[in-house]
């Protein structure tokens, strides 16, 4: 009886060791993570902004370029005089898309200090050539007497 | 770890035997009625006519195939666009400072005219399967080279005159013709009539190879077998629906043939769908006049065509092969005793 008295004892002398452990575990390791969470929330809300800019090509500010924030569907155009004013509030890290036909693709990643965008899109200088395929079936050329 | 691995080794080993089946699985049918779907969606917002095109479908194939669906069927070829940058090319081919400035100010008005038309020639389709392609995360490229068609002066292609795609799937590069799949000119009247062709979406690159010579070799993709480009100007004329009917053409591997009186010539395909040796006929020109007449003898076997025929006259013939009413290739003969 008394062995087995101490036996018990020392089963929750043991579980209670265990949960000791645990519990340290998750004081240690917890707060960390927390305060990192906390710590990046706090600073986007505080950095969050209005983003505004001007997008041209080497000659003149370029109308209806689409500027998109990369992952999501939310984007704008470029006015006839190539400004902008993205519509929603961006945070550093952010990534915003630049497209226009016949230009090459532009990633702009926002920094700590972006407020102001000046953009200037190089074209994608590609040989433009065309042939089209035909079903006229084909007629050799003849001498003709 | 050592079963995870396991099982990851497996399904990526399967994942490779099953490009050899190339998509033979897939159902395009909700892919083509996205792209149906975005009829009148314009090109002024490329980031979400993208993502219309591609969101719902889960498959890069099918991604792909939305936005190739969708370029073919809302890009009209500019006919007279591409007579006029023939000309200048022509022209301009040996004075390479006014070759450049028209280059330049051609693409400009191209992309106007894409942009707010949705007409173009080839580069511009190209470009824009390329485009919206990679907006889906695809990897896709502008193939430049030479094109040979029987209304382009065959024997004597000098300049790059067409572009095609090519396009990564399943980590294998495949080969498409948006230009050519969109539609062609009406014989009579040369104006561009809209008729989707299947034949040119993820074609076997051995046909692909008979009428598209890349500038860059690596857009052959065939290891063997790749030709010169004396080969490639002497070739036979291949058609639109050949791509839609063959999967290969085997011989002739020339153009032009000389034979004596009585000899029969042979003619060899792989057909990609089921059509009968009845389906098969020959129209032969002889300059005079032209008539259409059963080959001597037609046999297929699992899928293979073996058409045999024997000029019985003298005379020089243009030889056109048909499947049914598809016109295939095309290839002269003359005969002589």
């Amino acid at each position: 009886m008394k062995t087995q008295l101490k036996l018990l004892q020392t089963q929750t002398f043991k579980t209670f060791g265990l949960i000791v452990f645990m519990l340290f575990t998750l004081v240690a390791f917890n707060p960390v993570y927390g305060q990192t969470k906390m710590n990046s929330a706090a600073k986007a809300s505080i950095n969050e902004r209005t983003i505004k800019g001007i997008v041209s090509d080497d000659t003149q500010p370029l109308n209806n370029v689409n500027i998109t924030l990369k992952g999501t569907k939310i984007g704008t155009t470029t006015n006839e005089k190539g400004e902008f004013t993205f519509p929603k509030k961006l945070k550093t890290g952010d990534i915003l898309l630049f497209s226009y036909l016949g230009y090459e693709k532009q990633e702009i990643e926002i920094n700590d200090k972006t407020s102001f965008i000046k953009l200037v899109l190089t074209e994608d200088l590609i040989e433009m050539i065309g042939a089209l395929d035909s079903n006229k079936p084909y007629k050799s050329k003849r001498k003709k007497n | 770890m050592k079963t995870v691995s396991l099982i990851l080794l497996f399904t990526f080993t399967l994942h490779l035997q099953a490009q050899i089946s190339d998509f033979k699985t897939i159902n395009f049918k909700k892919a083509d009625s996205i792209a149906l779907e975005c009829k009148d969606e314009g090109l002024y917002n490329l980031p979400e006519l993208s993502n219309k095109l591609t969101s719902p479908l889960t498959t890069d194939v099918e991604k792909f195939r939305a936005i190739y669906k969708w370029v073919c069927n809302n890009i009209a070829n500019d006919y007279s666009l591409y007579l006029k940058n023939k000309r200048k090319r022509q022209r301009f081919k040996d004075d390479s400072i006014k070759f450049n400035t028209w280059n330049n100010n051609f693409r400009k008005k191209l992309f106007k005219t894409l942009l707010e038309d949705q007409r173009t020639i080839c580069t511009g389709y190209a470009y824009l399967v390329k485009t919206l392609a990679e907006l889906a995360n695809l990897e896709c490229e502008i193939v430049q080279g030479y094109g040979r068609v029987s209304t382009t002066d065959i024997e004597n292609l000098e300049l790059p005159n067409h572009s095609w795609n090519a396009i990564k799937l399943n980590n294998k590069w495949y080969l498409c013709d948006p230009t050519w799949a969109s539609g062609i000119p009406n014989p009579e009247t040369n104006r561009f009539t809209f008729n989707y062709n299947d034949g040119f979406f993820l074609a076997n690159p051995k046909l692909f190879a008979v009428n598209h010579f890349p500038d860059d070799p690596k857009w052959w993709l065939m290891d063997k077998d790749i030709p010169t480009f004396e080969a490639f100007l002497t070739a036979p004329i291949i058609y639109g629906k050949a791509y839609e009917n063959l999967e290969l053409h085997i011989a002739p591997k020339l153009m032009h043939h000389v034979i004596k009186k009585y000899q029969t010539i042979t003619f060899k395909y792989q057909l990609s769908k089921t059509t009968k040796p009845e389906d098969i006929s020959l129209l032969i020109d002889s300059g005079f006049n032209n008539w259409k007449t059963k080959p001597t003898s037609a046999s297929i076997k699992k899928k293979s065509l073996i058409i045999k025929h024997q000029f019985k006259t003298n005379g020089f013939y243009d030889v056109h092969l048909y499947i049914k009413d598809d016109l295939i290739s095309t290839y002269t003969i003359k005969v002589k005793s």
